[in-house]
């Protein structure tokens, strides 16, 4: 039994048993509990394994880099799955609580699953093809569950997604086969390693460009961002958790992965124009927030301005911004997620998200409205909330940098997040009762509000205990960006053809 | 230099691009399918010009096989695409019998309404 390729194995194994299980839910929903614990489980013992910067490969049927595939855990790699593992787990147990046995879709258990397993390989992937695949393994599963139980008329939404990706995998394809002709590799530690024996080489720029592109359509970039608010909404509140928290965040990290890692350093034109194209991010997704008028509309919006925030210190690139975008992904994932199901237990209560028509949930559920309060604040970044802390060092890094315009943009975002987000509050939680009443009568509404509640404490804590968390992610910072100890650990596996580090 | 190739992908590329961004149902799926063809073909591109050289068999070493790489990386692309299609191709459908319409003009243009209500 090897434990690396478990966070990919175990949710492909227990989608595959969904499956078999066909329509009896209790067996489903068992399974699918259990096999996210244990994901839980995995991805804590390899955080713990990583701490001290250590980086864990798997040659895959003992064919050794650069030939074979390598499966590789770094820090980065172990928090990502930590992430990914305690989102799944919220989005089913919430599942689970919202919908009657009888009414779940057959394939939404099995299809979380498949999701899972693509998201957790494009973590722990180590060459560039097995990407590749990792990502269509995550979008086709996630084309489906988009369209599983979208209503009629909302349908639509997804194609804007579908054709984005299309066209984003088609380019993938061609950044892979270039990057094979180029280096004449696809293994990330080798490239890296040849991409340095060929300094100034514009076809090497042409390259890093392709894979911002790429990257950039998965993660929502301006200007490739437009399917982003219009599919999220379509979905059920907690698989919408998990697309909020986690599918973006999948860009965002390969960028990370690609520009620290396999990539040479010295792209600084490249960075800059991160760096605006974040800024831009930023703010067209904070104005496309304050003009939706329901809460989804609201939340989907705000993912573009915070993947801006991680995309900035990408750009920025100097270790502290590296450090501090990793710190915001950890913030980010949980809360968000757990915002969405926030706004998933307020649409059950008042019958609609449409703000105008919402009202009286603070007197009905004060802890809701807790819970909505302190992630919220969190988002906007009010110290000593989660969020506070990645937004203060990216500041400080643009200060440093002087970079005053991209830091006058991530302030004003900030300010006007927590102006939408005051727009939930005061028309949600603290409005007048609406006519027809709260509906209290909903099934499980309490045990739904458990989850995010647990999320909320789970972000107080990286809030509170920020200096763990900033060594943690200081460490993953670092291992991500030194190519020589990757390509150490790559190579230097014991296997038959034992390779020495070029 | 392979400029033949090079000539159709760009072709293929452009074709593809054109035909997602009609009107028709029809024409759209084309669109995608000629898309991911013409990525392929990029991809079988980069095992470079394969004039005098045998197909990259096992048997006796002659003369100098063409670069296997790139041609199995296509065979994984070439199914995952296939997959991909019939996805489209359901979707297109759905969105056919859901609006009555097989124009994405028509989809796209009707007076859009914020969806609040359950």
């Amino acid at each position: 039994m090897n434990w690396i390729i478990l966070p990919f194995l175990l949710p492909l194994v227990t989608g595959l048993a969904c499956l078999a299980a066909g329509v009896r839910t209790p067996i489903r929903r068992g399974l699918g509990v259990v096999s996210a614990a244990a994901q839980l489980a995995i991805a804590i013992y390899w955080v713990a394994r990583c701490s001290g910067g250590a980086i864990y490969t798997l040659n895959i049927g003992a064919w050794t880099a650069p030939l074979g595939i390598v499966v590789v855990i770094d820090l980065l790699a172990a928090l990502m799955l930590l992430l990914s593992a305690i989102t799944g787990l919220a989005a089913i147990s919430y599942g689970i609580f919202e919908t009657e046995p009888g009414k779940e879709h057959p394939l939404r258990i099995p299809l979380l699953q498949f999701l899972v397993a693509g998201i957790n390989l494009s973590f722990t992937t180590g060459d560039l093809f097995n990407l590749f695949v990792a990502f269509e393994i995550m979008l086709i599963a996630s084309y489906g569950l988009m369209t599983l139980e979208a209503s009629g008329r909302s349908i639509k939404h997804a194609y804007p997604y579908l054709a984005i990706n299309f066209v984003g995998s088609a380019l993938f394809l061609c950044g892979a086969g270039l990057a094979y002709r180029l280096f004449g590799t696809l293994n990330f530690a080798d490239i890296a390693m040849r991409a340095k024996q060929m300094p100034d080489d514009p076809l090497v720029y042409l390259l890093a460009l392709l894979f911002l592109i790429v990257t950039a359509t998965k993660a929502g970039i301006f200007p490739l961002y437009y399917w982003l608010p219009k599919s999220y909404p379509i979905m059920p509140a907690p698989v919408a958790a998990l697309y909020s928290g986690m599918l973006t965040k999948v860009g965002v990290y390969v960028m990370l992965r690609l520009f620290c890692t396999v990539f040479p350093h010295d792209l600084t034109s490249l960075h800059t124009t991160i760096a605006w194209l974040a800024g831009a991010t930023m703010i067209f997704g904070v104005l496309g927030a304050i003009s939706r008028s329901t809460i989804r509309g609201i939340l989907s919006f705000h993912i573009l301005s915070q993947i801006g925030f991680m995309v900035l210190a990408i750009g920025f690139f100097t270790d502290l911004a590296i450090t501090a975008c990793i710190l915001y992904i950890v913030h980010h994932i949980v809360v968000k997620a757990s915002l969405f199901l926030v706004g998933g237990t307020a649409r059950h209560l008042n019958g609609t998200d449409k703000l105008d028509d919402m009202g009286g949930l603070w007197k009905v559920t004060p802890v809701l409205g807790i819970v909505f309060l302190l992630q919220a604040m969190s988002l906007a970044g009010i110290p000593p909330l989660s969020g506070f802390w990645g937004k203060y060092l990216i500041v400080v890094t643009g200060m440093e940098l002087q970079q005053y315009w991209l830091v006058a943009a991530s302030i004003i975002a900030s300010i006007l997040t927590l102006f939408s987000m005051l727009k939930i509050w005061l028309s949600a939680f603290w409005a007048p009762e609406p006519r027809e009443g709260v509906r209290t009568h909903v099934r499980g509404w309490k045990a739904m509000t458990g989850v995010p509640a647990a999320m909320a404490i789970t972000s107080l804590v990286i809030g509170l205990g920020v200096p763990l968390f900033f060594g943690l992610a200081q460490t993953a910072a670092k291992s991500a960006k030194d190519q020589e100890a990757y390509a150490r650990a790559v190579f230097s596996f014991e296997g038959k053809g034992e390779r020495i580090v070029p | 230099m392979q400029l033949d190739t090079a000539i159709l992908i760009g072709l293929l590329f452009g074709v593809g691009i054109y035909l997602i961004q009609q009107r028709s149902f029809a024409r759209i799926l084309f669109g995608f399918l000629i898309l991911s063809n013409a990525a392929n073909l990029f991809v079988l591109s980069m095992s470079g010009r394969p004039d005098g050289k045998r197909s990259p068999i096992v048997d006796q070493y002659t003369q100098p096989s063409v670069d296997p790489l790139p041609q199995a990386l296509i065979l994984t692309a070439i199914v995952i695409g296939f997959g991909v299609a019939a996805y489209v191709v359901f979707l297109l459908y759905r969105l056919f019998l859901e609006q009555k319409s097989a124009n994405a003009h028509d989809l796209f243009n009707q007076v859009e309404e914020e969806e609040g209500t359950e």
